[in-house]
């Protein structure tokens, strides 16, 4: 009987349905093409019409998770982990882009890709204290980490590049957390819950 | 083996695999459902609803039954003597691997 692994099952439920991070990834990557103003996005009602519409997708992901491999109530401490990584992650993404490169007269000003690496610190921040970090955590986050660390980011704000990365980010490392959360749960289906659980 | 059993005496009703494996994912939430319970223990439905119907007589789980959607969901939750008993529980599993190695 192991242990921490069935103490681990309500984190990695909580952390691994990756699939809501593909609705997230898309927003971010329909921000920047918005932010450009690319084809009908240069309207603001059309982005916030296929921003609800991406909300609108978490409805129907929530049913499959809840449907297929049940509910819980998290603990307080995974409760306080999640405060803790989301103050971590709102502190990273904002002040870390203020300081790193921006306007504010106490900036850094460097050449780097702030979004990027204030998105990937945030995230890997956030699993870090969540649910510990997978190798793809590490490759996907740590990459966007180092490509917006390098010095290239010269001349105009990349910050729309770095939202564009971030979403692709999100979005491949959804699919990768729902994949191990399949590996960790079982297939969905599996234990024919049409009718319910009629359990105990 | 024994000598070291009657030193440290273990709880049979929370002993059993499949009982402990339940407690200690209770242990780590507030509440789950039946659902979430089967998945993470891998039990089947049979076993898992014997099992948790002895630990609600033994006063370890509570056990809520509602309907979500229609369809009947079984929320349960460890009580507060079902959270000592389990935590004191791999305390002396603890005790008698220590006592073990030392053997």
């Amino acid at each position: 009987m192991r242990r921490a692994q069935l103490e681990k099952a309500a984190a990695n439920y909580w952390y691994l349905r990756g699939l809501f991070l593909v609705p997230l990834g898309a927003l971010c990557v329909l921000s920047a093409l918005g932010n450009w103003q690319v084809g009908p996005l240069r309207h603001p009602w059309a982005f916030l019409m296929l921003a609800l519409l991406l909300g609108a997708g978490c409805l129907p992901i929530n049913r499959y998770y809840n449907d297929n491999y049940g509910r819980i109530s998290p603990s307080t401490s995974l409760h306080v982990r999640g405060a803790i990584a989301l103050v971590i992650g709102v502190a990273a993404i904002l002040g870390g882009s203020l300081l790193l490169r921006s306007r504010a007269p106490w900036s850094l000003d460097l050449p780097v890709n702030a979004l990027a690496i204030c998105f990937a610190i945030a995230m890997l921040a956030s699993y870090g204290f969540g649910v510990g970090l997978h190798a793809h955590h590490v490759v996907i986050w740590g990459g966007l980490l180092v490509a917006g660390a390098l010095p290239v980011w010269n001349g105009a704000d990349p910050s729309n590049i770095g939202l564009l990365a971030a979403g692709i980010a999100f979005a491949i490392s959804g699919l990768l957390d729902h994949r191990l959360f399949v590996k960790t749960f079982g297939p969905p289906g599996r234990l024919a819950l049409e009718e319910g659980d009629v359990g105990a | 083996m024994s000598a070291l059993s009657e030193e440290v005496p273990l709880d049979r009703l929370i002993h059993e695999p499949g009982r402990l494996a339940i407690l200690t994912v209770l242990s780590s939430v507030r509440e789950a459902d039946f659902v979430f319970l089967q998945r993470a223990t891998g039990l089947t439905k049979g076993n898992l609803s014997s099992h948790l119907a002895k630990l609600e007589d033994a006063g370890l789980v509570a056990i809520e039954k509602r309907f979500v959607r229609r369809k009947p969901n079984t929320n349960i939750a460890l009580t507060a003597e079902g959270r000592r008993r389990i935590e004191r529980h791999w305390k002396q599993l603890e005790r008698l691997r220590t006592l073990g190695d030392r053997a």
